[in-house]
C-alpha cells in the first residue's frame, strides 16, 4: 500500500451535492470504506468528470503550490473585506472555488482547446503545461522532448520536419520527396514554449497547424489529430523577440496568469527540494485519461445545455461592443472592424459620435468587437466549466467566470475612454480579468433593467421563423412582414443607436428579407 | 508484546514500515504514531498470530496488509475510543483471527473488507454491531472462498439490523451454498432453501421456526435531542415503487427519511427531499383498503393508544403517535385487522 502523499486521490465525492440519497440501497455499499484494501468493493471507475475534479485537486494540493482562489463561486451571501488604501475587497466564497491557474487549463485538456500560460519566468507556466501531457498518458520524458522550444533561429523544418536527405537528389516530383515529419507531431497534447520568440515565417506554419490541424512541406501534408495545446510566454502583448501575428494570437482560446507565488507556503517548495520531488512524475495513475475518455469528455462537454435566459444574456453582452455609428453609412458597416480595416483610428470617429453616453455605453470602453470563433470558445468553456462542476447546464455564473479568461487578449480595452478615467477604475486599466468580468456585470444588470427575458419581441419574431415555413400562406406571411416593419419603426423612434438595438434591428432585417423571398415564391408559383 | 512471528517480520521490513510511517505523517498532519503502534500490537497481533499458526508462510504478506492498512486507519483518526473505533479494534482482535484462513489468501482485500464493514455497521442506528461480528465469526470458517465470505458477511449485516440490505442480502443468500444459506437464517431442519427463499422474498417478517432471533413487532424512531433523528413526532405514508425498498416514508418537521422494518431490524435514513409528498397517503393500505384497525389489547404501543396514525402496507402496519417520536411497525399477518 502506497501512503505517498502525492500518490493520494481524495476517495471522498470532489463535488457533494447535498440531499444525494441514494434511491436503492446497495448491500455492496457494506464493503466501501475508508480502506482501500479490498478491491472487489472498490468503487467502480469515477465517472469522467469526478475523475477531472480529482485531478484538478491532485494538482491544487500535490502538484503545483498556486492556492489561489480567483474563479469564486457562492453559495449564500460570502463574507467581504475592504482592505488598504484604496479598499480592495477580500472576497471569502461560501461555496467551492477554484484557481484559474489550474482549472482553465483542465477545461481546455478536457475540451481540446488551446490555452496560453503567461506570467514572469520562474512561475511554472511551463510545469504546468508538462503536467497535462502527462495528464493525456505520455510518459514524462517525451512530453519534455516533444515539446517545442522558441527561439528567433526557429525555422519550419524545426517545427515540421525535414525532407529525406536522399530523397532530395533523387526525386524527380515534389511528391516523391517525403518528410521527416516531428515526433510531436500527432500528439494530444501540444506544447510550445516561448512562442512569442518563434520568428515570424515560421509562426505561419505554427498557425496552419494549430488552425486548420495540419503540417505541410513541400507539398506533402501530415494531417495531426485533435489535440489540446498549450503555449506559453513572459507576457501577452506580443513582445518578446518576435510580434505575435494576430492570427496566431486569435487562435488561442483561453489565457491564464500565473499568479504570484505566496511565500506562506515555502514549506512545500522545502519539502519538494528536501524529498527530490518533481511532481509530473508522480501523477497517480488513476487520474491518467485515454484518448477515449478524452474523447468521450468533449462530447459530453458539447451535450451540456444552455439555457435561453443565459444564452439572451451572453447574446445582449456581446451585441454592445462592435458597433460604430460614424464607422460607416450603410448599417451593416456600422462597426469599428470597418474602421480598423480602413485604417481610421477610433479615436478619431469617437469625436465625431455626439450624444452618446460614452460612460454608460459599455461599447466606448473597447477599441473592438468579439469575433464569431470567440463566442464559440466562450460557449464552448462554459459547457466545460459546467460539466466540471457537475451540472446538466450552464448557469449564469459559469459563464461570467470563464468570460474574462476567454475574452482576455480578445477585447481589447480603449485605456482613453471614459470610464477608465473614473476614480476607482484606474485599476481596470492593467487588471483586463476584473475589467471583463465588470463588464458582463454592468451588461448583465442593464440586461435586467430593459427587462428583456420578457420583453423580446425579436425573439419572438426569430422563433416564430424557426418553426418553418411550410404551410404559410400569403396573407400571414404578408401579415408578418407588417408586423416586422411596425417593430423597426418603434423601435428606431427617437432613440440613440446603441449596440444591442443595432444588433435587433439588424436581425429584424433578415427576419423582414427571409419573409419577403418566401412571398415573391408563394406569388410566383 | 506482539508474537514471534509478528515481531520478525517488523524487524525484516523495518526500513519499509519506517519510510511508509515516514510518509503517512507527511500524507496526514496530526499522524498518531502511538495509536497506529497500539494497533499493531493489540489488533494486528492476534490476526498475524492465528495466521502464523495455521500457514507461516503468509505471515508477511499478512504483516505487509496490517501495517498499509493500519497507517490508512490512522491516519484517517479511526484509530480511537469512539463506538465505531471500537467496532473497529474488536473487528480486527475478535473477528479477523476466526477468519484466518480467507486472511491468509488474501490478506488485504479481507481485513480491508472487514475493517470496512465494521466501520459501516458502527454508523447504522440500531444494527447490532456485536451480533455481526459474533455471528461471522462463528460462520466464517464454513466459508470456503473469499466470495462466500463476502456474502456471509451481507447476510449476516442484514439480520443485525441493517433492513435497508435486505434485498441484497437475499441475492447474497442465492450466492451461498444452500446448506450454508439455510444455516445462516436458522432454517438448517428445513432442507428446501428455494422454499425458503421464496418464504422471505415474500414476507420480510418470516422467520424459519428454530431462528431465535428476530421478532414479529420491532420499534424505530427517537428525538433527535436524545441521540434519535425526528425532531418532531412523525408522520407516515406507505412507500411506493420508487422508495427504494422502503416499506414507508416519514416526515418530522422538514425532513423526509425511508423507514425499512423487517423481521431483523428496523431502521431509519435520510431520504430526499419530497419523497414524503410523493408517496400515497398512509390513511389506508397501498391496495386501497379499508383503513386498518388495530387491537390495541394484543399490539401494546410505547405510547397512548389514542390519537394514533395507523398506515399500512401489505406485509406491515405502523403505528405513530403525536405524543411520541418512536414508530412502532408490525407484521401484519400476526397483527389482528
Amino acid at each position: 500500500m502506497n501512503h505517498d502523499p502525492f500518490q493520494k486521490i481524495s476517495q471522498a465525492p470532489t463535488r457533494p451535492h447535498a440531499a444525494a440519497t441514494p434511491s436503492r440501497f446497495d448491500v455492496a455499499d457494506l464493503y466501501r470504506g475508508p480502506v482501500a484494501g479490498d478491491a472487489a468493493a472498490a468503487a467502480a471507475a469515477p465517472a469522467l468528470d469526478e475523475k477531472l475534479r480529482q485531478a484538478y485537486f491532485w494538482i491544487v494540493n500535490r502538484a503545483i503550490i498556486s492556492p489561489h482562489y480567483d474563479i469564486e463561486y457562492h453559495a449564500g451571501p460570502p463574507r467581504s473585506h475592504m482592505v488598504g488604501d484604496t479598499r480592495r475587497t477580500l472576497t471569502l466564497p461560501s461555496a467551492q472555488s477554484y484557481s484559474s491557474f489550474v482549472l482553465l487549463p483542465l477545461l481546455a485538456f478536457a475540451a481540446r482547446r488551446k490555452c496560453l500560460f503567461i506570467g514572469g519566468p520562474g512561475r511554472g507556466k511551463t510545469a504546468s503545461a508538462v503536467l497535462m501531457g502527462v495528464l493525456a498518458g505520455i510518459p514524462v520524458r517525451e512530453v519534455r522532448r516533444a515539446m517545442q522550444h522558441g527561439h528567433p533561429q526557429m525555422t519550419v523544418a524545426d517545427l515540421l520536419g525535414n525532407p529525406l536527405p536522399a530523397d532530395l537528389l533523387n526525386a524527380r516530383r515534389l511528391d516523391e520527396i517525403r518528410i521527416a515529419w516531428r515526433a510531436w507531431l500527432p500528439m494530444r497534447v501540444k506544447i510550445v514554449d516561448e512562442y512569442n520568440r518563434i520568428p515570424t515565417r515560421t509562426q505561419s506554419a505554427l498557425l496552419t497547424l494549430m488552425g486548420d490541424n495540419y503540417a505541410e512541406q513541400l507539398d506533402q501534408v501530415f494531417e495531426c489529430p485533435e489535440s489540446a495545446w498549450y503555449l506559453t510566454a513572459n507576457d501577452d502583448q506580443g513582445g518578446g523577440t518576435y510580434p505575435v501575428i494576430e492570427a496566431l494570437r486569435d487562435r488561442i482560446d483561453v489565457t491564464v496568469q500565473a499568479l504570484a507565488f505566496n511565500p506562506r507556503f515555502l514549506d512545500e517548495l522545502l519539502l519538494r527540494i528536501e524529498d527530490d520531488i518533481r511532481p509530473e512524475e508522480l501523477v497517480p495513475r488513476e487520474l491518467v485519461f485515454s484518448e477515449a475518455e478524452i474523447d468521450a469528455m468533449g462530447a459530453a462537454i458539447r451535450a451540456v445545455s444552455v439555457p435561453v435566459p443565459v444564452r439572451r444574456r451572453l447574446e445582449f453582452f456581446a451585441s454592445q461592443f462592435e458597433l460604430c455609428e460614424t464607422a460607416g453609412a450603410q448599417f451593416e458597416y456600422l462597426s469599428k472592424d470597418t474602421a480598423r480595416l480602413a485604417g481610421v483610428p477610433l479615436r478619431e470617429l469617437g469625436a465625431a459620435d455626439n450624444g452618446r453616453d460614452r460612460l454608460a455605453d459599455l461599447g466606448c470602453q473597447s477599441l473592438n468587437g468579439i469575433s464569431v470563433r470567440q463566442l464559440g470558445t466562450l460557449l464552448v468553456f462554459a459547457k466545460a466549466l459546467a460539466w466540471f462542476r457537475g451540472n446538466p447546464e450552464v448557469d449564469l455564473e459559469d459563464l461570467r467566470q470563464v468570460l474574462p479568461f476567454v475574452l482576455r487578449d480578445k477585447l481589447q480595452p480603449d485605456p482613453e475612454a471614459p470610464f477608465f478615467a473614473e476614480a476607482g477604475n484606474t485599476a481596470l486599466r492593467s487588471d483586463r480579468i476584473s475589467w471583463l468580468r465588470l463588464l458582463f456585470d454592468l451588461a448583465s444588470a442593464e440586461y435586467e433593467r430593459l427587462d428583456l427575458d420578457r420583453r423580446d419581441e425579436v425573439g419572438e419574431m426569430a422563433a416564430t421563423l424557426a418553426r418553418g415555413l411550410d404551410g404559410l400562406g400569403e396573407r400571414e406571411t404578408a401579415a408578418r412582414i407588417v408586423r416586422i416593419e411596425k417593430l423597426v419603426a418603434e423601435r428606431v423612434k427617437g432613440r440613440k443607436l446603441y449596440g444591442h438595438l443595432a444588433d435587433d434591428l439588424l436581425m429584424l432585417k433578415y427576419l423582414h428579407q427571409r419573409y419577403t423571398n418566401y412571398l415573391a415564391w408563394l406569388r410566383a408559383r | 508484546m506482539l508474537c514471534a512471528a509478528f515481531a520478525e517480520a517488523l524487524a525484516a521490513r523495518r526500513q519499509h514500515c519506517n519510510a511508509a510511517v515516514a510518509a503517512a505523517r507527511r500524507a496526514w498532519p496530526g499522524f498518531d504514531q502511538h495509536a497506529f503502534g497500539r494497533f499493531l500490537a493489540e489488533q494486528a497481533d492476534p490476526v498475524v498470530a492465528a495466521v502464523a499458526v495455521l500457514t507461516p508462510q503468509r505471515v508477511a504478506a499478512v504483516v505487509d496488509a496490517s501495517v498499509g492498512i493500519g497507517i490508512e486507519l490512522a491516519g484517517q483518526r479511526l484509530l480511537d475510543a469512539s463506538p465505531r473505533g471500537l467496532a473497529l479494534a474488536r473487528a480486527w482482535s475478535g473477528l479477523a483471527p476466526c477468519c484466518a484462513v480467507q486472511v491468509a489468501q488474501s490478506p488485504g482485500q479481507v481485513l480491508g473488507m472487514l475493517s470496512n464493514a465494521a466501520l459501516h455497521l458502527a454508523a447504522l442506528p440500531g444494527v447490532n454491531t456485536a451480533r455481526w461480528q459474533a455471528d461471522m465469526a462463528a460462520l466464517a470458517p464454513l466459508a470456503l472462498t473469499l466470495a462466500d465470505l463476502r456474502a456471509l458477511g451481507q447476510v449476516l449485516a442484514w439480520r443485525a439490523g441493517a433492513a435497508h440490505f435486505r434485498q441484497g442480502a437475499l441475492a447474497a443468500l442465492d450466492a451461498l451454498p444452500p446448506a450454508l444459506a439455510l444455516g445462516v437464517v436458522g432454517a438448517s431442519g428445513s432442507g428446501d432453501w428455494g422454499q425458503v427463499r421464496a418464504a422471505l422474498r415474500d414476507d420480510p417478517w418470516w422467520r424459519a421456526p428454530q431462528d431465535e432471533h428476530g421478532a414479529s413487532q420491532r420499534i424505530v424512531g427517537a428525538f433527535a435531542g436524545l441521540g434519535g433523528a425526528f425532531t418532531a413526532p412523525p408522520l407516515l405514508r406507505a412507500a411506493g415503487a420508487h422508495a427504494g425498498g422502503a416499506s414507508f416514508v416519514v416526515r418530522s418537521g422538514e425532513q423526509d427519511f425511508a423507514l425499512h422494518a423487517d423481521a431483523h431490524g428496523a431502521i431509519v435514513l435520510p431520504a430526499r427531499t419530497g419523497m414524503f409528498d410523493a408517496a400515497q397517503d398512509g390513511a389506508g393500505d397501498e391496495n386501497g383498503a379499508a383503513k386498518v384497525e388495530v387491537d390495541w389489547q394484543r399490539v401494546a404501543p410505547p405510547f397512548p393508544a389514542q390519537d394514533c396514525a395507523v398506515c399500512a402496507s401489505a406485509t406491515t402496519i405502523a403505528i405513530a403517535s403525536p405524543y411520541s417520536h418512536a414508530i412502532l411497525l408490525v407484521a401484519r399477518a400476526s397483527s389482528p385487522t
